[in-house]
Formats: C-alpha cells, sequence, structure tokens
C-alpha cells in the first residue's frame, strides 16, 4: 500500500504539468464547493455558538418532515424511469433509425431544456387544472395537483437531459459492433438486446441518475403543482426563505443529498464493472442499415406523440403570453412583451453578459476535470471526482445560502459582485458535463492518448489537441447546458443576485410567485427566444471550428 | 488542430476582457435598497424618488421578505444594502429582534405617522397597511348557487370543501396575518383557534407559497375561494379583470402593517435616510392610489375603492406586534395540528 502511493508520488513528480494541474483545480473544488457546503453543515448542527442537531433529531419525529422526503423519491423515481426511457426512444430513433424528421425530433427533445420549468407547470395549469382547458372540454372529473403533475411536467422537462447523454453515448457506439452481429445472423432483437443496450449501459446509468436528481432538486414545478402532496426541496427551500431557519433548511437539504450520494455511488458501481471501448481510432465501417418497417412507424409513432405534447405544452405558453389576462379575457396584445422589455431591460443585459463568462469558463474546466478523472492516475482521484459532483447534488437553495455565507467577508469577499453569481453558475452546473464528458471519455481507447504521447505530445497538448476534438459532442453540450442553465436557472442564484447585478429568471420567478401568468410567460417566451438564438450561434460556431476533423465513429 | 488553441484563447479573451470591464465603478452616489413590494409598484416609488433626488441612483432588490431576512442576516457582518422597504412589520421585528436595524428617530416621518404603527425605538415605521379578505369565484358562486363566504364559519361550510387555498403561514406574510387573526378570534384561547385552524385545513385544495397567489387561483376558477389581502385582491383580482367578488369576515378582520427599516451599518446610510423620509412623505404615499394600498400618511391621497379601516369589522384587540413576536411559535404549531 504504502509502495504503491510511493509510486504514484514519484509519477506525479515526474509530470509536473499534471501536478500543477491538479493543484489548482482541487484547491477551487475545495474553496468553491466544499467550503460553502462546510459552512451550511454548521448551520445546521450549531444553533447559537452550541451543539444542537435537533432538525436531524426532528426529521423522523414529525410527519412533515419525513413525508416530503418519500414524496421526493417516489417522484425522482418516476420520472427518472419515464424519462430515461422516452429519452433512449428518442437517442435510439435518432441514431440508429432512418425515420424522416429527425432534425425537428431531435429539436423538440432538447426543447424542454431551454425553457425556465415553471411555464410547464403554468401550461399543465391552464390546461389540465381544476378550470383548465383540456379538463373543461372533455368535462374530466381528475386532480392533476400533486404527485400526476410532477411526474408529467418534470418528465417534460427533465428527459432531454437523458436524451442528450443518451445519443452522445449512441452515436459514440460504433455501428460495425451492431453490423457484425446481424451478418452472425442474430436477430434486430438480439442485437439491441446483447450488444446495443450493453454498450449503451454506462450511458443508461448516468442518465438515470441525472434525470433522477435533477427531478430531486427540481423546484420549479413542484411550486405551482405540488399541492398537498410536499417535496423536499420546496420544504427546505420554505424553511430558508419563508421560515429564515437556515438550520432547518440546511437539515432538509442533507436528507435530500443521501439519496442523491447513494444513486450516485449505485452508478460508479454499475458503470465501472466492465470496459466499453468502443472508440479506437480504426476506420469504421457503412452507415446504417434501413430499418424494417414495424419497427420505425412505432417509434415514429411514438416520437410524434410526444412531440406533439411538447408542441401543445409549449404553444400553450406561447400563447398564453399574448393574451390580456389569460385564461379570463384570451383577446390579443403586445401588452406583455412591452412590460418584459421595459421593466427587464438591465436584467437581460445584465444575464447576457453573466453568462458569455460563465459558460466558456464552466465548459473548460468541466473539461479538463472529466479528462483528469476518467484518464489519469492520482492520488484522491475519486475525492476530485466526488466533488465536482456535489453541487450537483445540492440543492440550489443551500448552495446560494452556502455562498453567501462563505463569501461575504474577507479575503474572499464576493457578495454584491457578478463574480460570485458566475462562479455559482460555474460549479453549480459543471457536473453535466464532466458526467458527459466522463461518459464518452470511457469509450475512447487509452491507446489513442498514449499514441500522442509517444509522439512527444504533452498533456496540455494531448488534451488539446486528441482529446477534445474526441469529446466534442460532450464538450458542446456542456456548453450548451451551461448557457441554458445561466438563462434558466434560479433557486441558487437568487441568493447571490445583488442591487447591481440582477437576473432574468428572477424577474421570472417573481411573477409566477406572484401569479401574473400572462407577464410569467412572456418572460419565459422572450428567455426561449435569447436561449435558442444563443444556440444556433454557438453550434455554428463549435461546428465551424471542428470541422472536417472527425475521428472514428465519433 | 491550432482552431482549438484559437477557441480556448478567444474564450479567455473574452472572460478576462470581463473581468476588467467588472471593475469600472458608477460615478453617481448610488444607494442600494432591497424591497418585498411588487416590482411593479417599487419601480414606480423608486423612479418617482429618482426624479426629485437626481443626485442619487437607487439600485434595489425585489425579493420576498423572509428572503430579505434571510439576506440580512447572512449578511450581516458586511451588508449589501441599506434601506428595505415594504414587507409585514412581523419581518422588521425579527430583524429588529436580532440586532440587525439602525435606528432613525430623527426622522420626520415619526411626527405623523401614529403610534400603533411604529417602533418605539425607532427601528422600524409603518408605511401601509391592509386586511385580510375574501376572494370569490362568481362563476363558481353562481354556478353552484352559493353564497360568497361572510364570515370564518362560512369558510367551514360543505361546499367550499377543498376548494380553498392561501399560502402556508410561515412562508407568507399575508398568511401568518391569517393564523394570528384566528388566534384573536378566539380571544387568544389557542385551543379553539387551532381546532378552527384544523377544520380549515380540512376544507383547502392547496397551499402556495406567495400570499397573493391564490387571488389569481380563484379568478381562473382552479379554486373558488381564496384569503389573501384587501388591496391585493383590488389590484389583483377586481382591476385586473377576474371574475371574482371580495368579501370581509363579519366576527372581525386582521390587518398588516407594510414596514420600512434602515439596515445596521449598510452602504451609504444617510442616502437611505433621505429615501425613508421621502417614503414616508404624502407626495410618495399618495401614489399607493394605483395599487389600491392603504396610506399611513394622513395628508395622502387615497385610490378610487380603496377600502379602509372604517369600511371593515376589525377584530378588536388585533396586535400586530404581538403576532410577530409569537411568529415562530404558532407556525410551529400550526404545522404540528396539520402536518403541512
Amino acid at each position: 500500500m504504502l509502495k504503491r502511493i510511493k509510486g504514484e508520488l514519484r509519477r506525479l513528480i515526474n509530470d509536473p504539468v499534471l501536478l500543477v494541474t491538479i493543484i489548482l483545480i482541487s484547491a477551487l473544488l475545495f474553496v468553491f464547493i466544499v467550503f460553502p457546503l462546510f459552512k451550511v453543515l454548521q448551520q445546521s448542527l450549531y444553533s447559537h455558538g452550541e451543539f444542537s442537531p435537533k432538525y436531524f433529531k426532528q426529521f423522523f419525529q414529525k410527519i412533515y418532515l419525513i413525508r416530503p422526503f418519500y414524496n421526493s423519491l417516489t417522484v425522482g423515481a418516476l420520472v427518472a424511469l419515464i424519462g430515461t426511457t422516452i429519452g433512449f426512444i428518442f437517442a435510439y430513433a435518432i441514431t440508429r433509425t432512418d425515420i424522416p424528421f429527425k432534425g425537428l425530433f431531435r429539436v423538440m427533445a432538447i426543447f424542454p431544456i431551454v425553457s425556465p420549468p415553471f411555464l410547464l407547470a403554468l401550461a399543465a395549469m391552464l390546461l389540465l387544472g381544476n378550470h383548465g382547458l383540456i379538463t373543461e372540454f372533455f368535462n374530466l372529473d381528475w386532480d392533476i395537483y400533486g404527485l400526476p403533475g410532477l411526474v408529467l411536467t418534470e418528465t417534460i422537462a427533465y428527459f432531454p437531459i437523458a436524451f442528450m447523454t443518451l445519443e452522445g453515448v449512441l452515436r459514440g457506439i460504433d455501428p460495425a459492433m451492431e453490423e457484425a452481429a446481424l451478418d452472425l445472423g442474430a436477430s434486430k432483437l438480439r442485437t439491441f438486446l446483447t450488444v446495443t443496450l450493453p454498450l449503451a449501459t454506462p450511458g443508461i446509468a448516468c442518465a438515470l441518475l441525472l434525470v433522477f436528481i435533477r427531478s430531486l432538486e427540481d423546484f420549479g414545478n413542484p411550486i405551482v403543482l405540488q399541492g398537498n402532496y410536499p417535496v423536499l426541496t420546496v420544504q427546505a427551500y420554505l424553511a430558508v426563505t419563508g421560515m429564515y431557519n437556515l438550520p432547518l433548511g440546511a437539515t432538509l437539504s442533507i436528507f435530500l443529498l443521501i439519496p442523491c450520494l447513494i444513486a450516485f455511488i449505485l452508478q460508479r458501481f454499475w458503470a465501472g464493472r466492465r470496459s466499453y471501448v468502443t472508440v479506437t481510432g480504426r476506420p469504421t465501417g457503412a452507415g446504417l442499415r434501413s430499418t424494417e418497417l414495424h419497427i420505425k412507424y412505432p417509434l415514429l409513432g411514438v416520437l410524434i406523440l410526444l412531440t406533439s405534447i411538447i408542441l401543445l405544452f409549449y404553444g400553450t405558453v406561447l400563447y398564453g403570453s399574448f393574451t390580456k389576462l389569460w385564461g379570463v379575457d384570451n383577446s390579443f396584445t403586445w401588452e406583455n412583451y412591452r412590460y418584459v422589455l421595459s421593466t427587464g431591460w438591465d436584467y437581460l443585459k445584465d444575464t447576457l453578459f453573466i453568462a458569455s463568462i460563465a459558460t466558456p469558463v464552466g465548459g473548460i474546466l468541466a473539461m479538463i476535470i472529466a479528462y483528469l478523472v476518467a484518464k489519469k492516475r492520482f492520488i484522491g482521484k475519486g475525492v476530485m471526482d466526488f466533488v465536482s459532483m456535489l453541487n450537483f447534488a445540492v440543492p440550489g437553495t443551500v448552495v446560494g445560502i452556502g455562498y453567501i455565507l462563505a463569501f461575504n467577508t474577507p479575503p474572499l469577499q464576493l457578495t454584491g459582485t457578478a463574480l460570485i453569481i458566475i462562479l455559482v453558475f460555474i460549479f453549480r452546473r459543471m457536473p453535466v458535463g464532466i458526467r458527459d464528458g466522463i461518459a464518452m471519455l470511457q469509450q475512447i481507447d487509452p491507446a489513442i492518448e498514449e499514441a500522442s504521447t509517444n509522439l512527444g505530445g504533452g498533456m496540455f497538448r494531448t488534451f488539446g489537441r486528441v482529446v477534445l476534438p474526441l469529446i466534442s459532442p460532450a464538450f458542446l453540450s456542456g456548453l450548451v447546458y451551461l448557457f441554458v442553465r445561466c438563462m434558466t436557472a434560479i433557486s441558487a442564484v437568487v441568493f447571490v443576485i445583488s442591487a447591481g447585478w440582477q437576473l432574468l429568471t428572477v424577474a421570472l420567478l417573481y411573477e409566477v410567485d406572484q401569479a401574473n401568468l400572462a407577464e410569467a410567460a412572456a418572460y419565459g417566451c422572450v428567455i426561449i427566444a435569447i436561449v435558442l438564438l444563443a444556440l444556433g450561434v454557438m453550434e455554428l460556431l463549435v461546428n465551424r471550428l471542428l470541422k472536417g476533423r472527425k475521428v472514428g465513429a465519433v | 488542430m491550432n482552431k482549438i488553441r484559437f477557441l480556448i484563447t478567444l474564450i479567455l479573451v473574452v472572460a478576462l476582457g470581463a473581468v476588467v470591464g467588472l471593475t469600472a465603478s458608477p460615478a453617481k452616489q448610488v444607494l442600494h435598497l432591497y424591497t418585498a413590494l411588487d416590482v411593479d409598484q417599487a419601480k414606480v416609488y423608486i423612479e418617482a424618488f429618482e426624479a426629485t433626488h437626481p443626485e442619487i441612483d437607487v439600485e434595489w432588490v425585489r425579493l420576498s421578505s423572509g428572503e430579505v431576512l434571510a439576506r440580512i442576516r447572512a449578511e450581516a457582518a458586511n451588508p449589501q444594502a441599506s434601506i428595505w422597504i415594504g414587507g409585514p412589520s412581523t419581518s422588521h421585528i425579527a430583524a429588529a429582534e436580532d440586532g440587525l436595524l439602525e435606528p432613525y428617530c430623527e426622522s420626520l416621518a415619526w411626527q405623523y405617522i401614529s403610534d400603533e404603527f411604529k417602533d418605539p425605538d425607532c427601528l422600524w415605521i409603518g408605511i401601509y397597511t391592509g386586511f385580510i379578505g375574501f376572494v370569490s369565484n362568481t362563476e363558481f358562486l353562481e354556478g353552484q348557487n352559493v353564497q360568497a363566504p361572510a364570515s370564518w364559519q362560512d369558510l367551514l361550510k360543505p361546499e367550499f370543501k377543498g376548494e380553498i387555498s392561501m399560502a402556508y403561514p410561515y412562508t407568507s406574510g399575508t398568511a401568518y396575518t391569517v393564523l394570528a387573526t384566528i388566534v384573536f378570534l378566539y380571544g387568544g384561547d389557542e385551543d379553539e383557534a387551532f381546532d378552527y385552524a384544523k377544520k380549515l385545513d380540512e376544507q383547502m385544495h392547496h397551499y402556495t407559497k406567495s400570499g397573493t397567489a391564490c387571488i389569481t387561483e380563484a379568478g381562473l376558477g382552479e379554486v373558488a375561494v381564496g384569503i389573501a389581502f384587501s388591496h391585493d385582491i383590488v389590484k389583483k383580482g377586481i382591476a385586473a379583470g377576474y371574475p371574482v367578488a371580495m368579501t370581509f369576515p363579519e366576527e372581525g378582520t386582521g390587518y398588516e402593517i407594510g414596514g420600512m427599516s434602515l439596515i445596521k451599518d449598510g452602504p451609504k446610510l444617510e442616502l437611505a435616510r433621505v429615501f425613508y423620509d421621502w417614503m414616508a412623505s404624502a407626495e410618495a404615499q399618495t401614489l399607493y392610489k394605483e395599487f389600491y394600498r392603504v396610506p399611513l400618511n394622513p395628508e395622502a391621497e387615497l385610490g378610487e375603492g380603496v377600502v379602509s379601516a372604517a369600511d371593515v369589522n376589525l377584530i378588536a384587540g388585533f396586535d400586530p406586534v404581538w403576532a410577530g413576536g409569537n411568529k415562530d411559535r404558532l407556525t410551529e404549531r400550526w404545522r404540528e395540528v396539520t402536518g403541512k
């Protein structure tokens, strides 16, 4: 054991670039992830300077504290299962069949991710609520408040995460493998079950984990639709913002953290058991075979159905943004947009500025961490992996409170600046990029990097010229995700915004809070428009920069 | 291959430029303000203030009163704002008890705001008031052929079962005022009061975070009845055009005092004092007209349709200050009783 550590140390000293990178990244992770959480934990355990974990004891005794815990788990598990299934269907249909309108389906499958989640809940209320359009039209007697509404809206909101992960993974699987199975006489089903599915297992595990956690930490949908089915995030949020009870909020969030950590560890165990190398750098075979109709048409049918539901929900929001008084007086007006552009102008400028910094910096940092974790061996690697993931599992409210507790005093006094908002975005939203990066890197044969190293390429050279282009889909999706979250995140940043630096989502939260539905819809549509515009530009830019350098099946 | 390096360099240059841009500072005198008022309202008051005091630039954040309090507490070592306007006096009292507020006894406002609307130690002052009322969907009332609730007992009628919404008393100043009102309704006999609260809970469809959300919900017909402040019901329900009616409980109702306070050790407190004096003036409080708020400055003009203290039956002995001091205990008991 000691000998092994010694050997590792010697290896690190022989590679000073790697050593410095590791130290630098570790320091950043410690200061901006561990330290704020430590401050929150301290808050949860100490009251008036004395050690008193009273809320931990209360948690199991009070029905109103334990019930949201079970509710959150139920919603999270259902959303993860349904969302990942839908994500897989979309990803499979798009990467493995020759259905028409792929571009359209792809856009629709990513669309919910560009949306602030409140909008889905508002649309659900207007369509399916007690007095909703569909409810009235079919004269239905149901109540979507609670579990059904939460599962519905969160599935639509978070299946794109599963789709994006699985699309990258399925594209990364060399079709030659499937071709080989088919050539050897296996049926399509058998090929799918014994080749495609096992190869996609790490991706599916990742997708399940990501959707589960996003559902657990979701705040926007439950705050509108939870009804009498309270979930943990809302309770923690209410404890902090409504009851001014930081220790209780911190305690609740620790119970939110536990299932997330278990999911994380399970996923590691599951995905880590086998090697899934399929990107070998060797030339790959022909493209896809045409798909049999009895596979294609059911898939197409499912895709059309799901896409229609998404369109219906967002169409409702778009329509609502042009109404005088949504739900009562539906006559056409531009007034809501005039209101958004006058009240929200400063918010818009600040948001764009912050997003334009946080996105590239966070995206590159995420890929560097993914690379270190997936491809390098060093002491404390597991800790780095764990810590970089941590903020994804902690509810935003706690991250936000942690940041103001940690960075309100010298030497790192950041409250009131744009920098603190940028840091929250970077360190909170990096994990998706890291997860995707690792998932892709696990499929890349180490021989490719070894070749670069053997030819004299240093770590940065190998990273920039070989690894980054290979994982560019993950890099791009990391960038996209970061930018989109900058435009749509709310729960953490609401605490670190200041009089000088504002965000559009805060304006939206306020409108939702006050139930100003048409104004909220207009804010939402403006945010979506900006995100779509930026995504188009970003995709164009990155595609141009990376053009013509495709290796193998990537 | 160089394109990747180019991309990374480009990104780093943009990031560096941005950081340099951040350090540029404005020239005007800047007042940092937190408000729990609605954005559209706060904007009107702040722009009017800036018009009368062009030398001062107000930078402000709108948060719920709970969030303001949580932030002031977290920022106590290094306050980021120097004045807090809006939000129920109960939140301001909670801040005062934690020693987070700066007294201002010299304010001109002190002489014309009556005693029940200000803190004896000058830590906070009232700037408006409002009364708890019921908002009912008129289509529901006609469809079911029932009368709008006219008393607290009416809310317990079977026709309203599962048809009422309000905010959580522990997140919303409005809903906590409702809970405090119920306690005073039973003359301070808390056992009886919580007996009623439990029955009322069984009538609820759901609870919301914000005190005013139930008005829109009643307007849309998602629920039949909401419980909220009168000025919000007029503004967000009746004046907005929703098919709703407002009624007040005949047994008597409770009220809030909207507060204003200075934050201890806040930046540029001298500017905050200028705003404080202005906000308490008749000129500022006449601006309430548009939002149907009840001003506390006796010189201010009343808006049309504003419900004033003369129009409703206030509960005898209702004491918002006592309510503020007992908030944690009463909301905790409410949670025990309802399990929510």
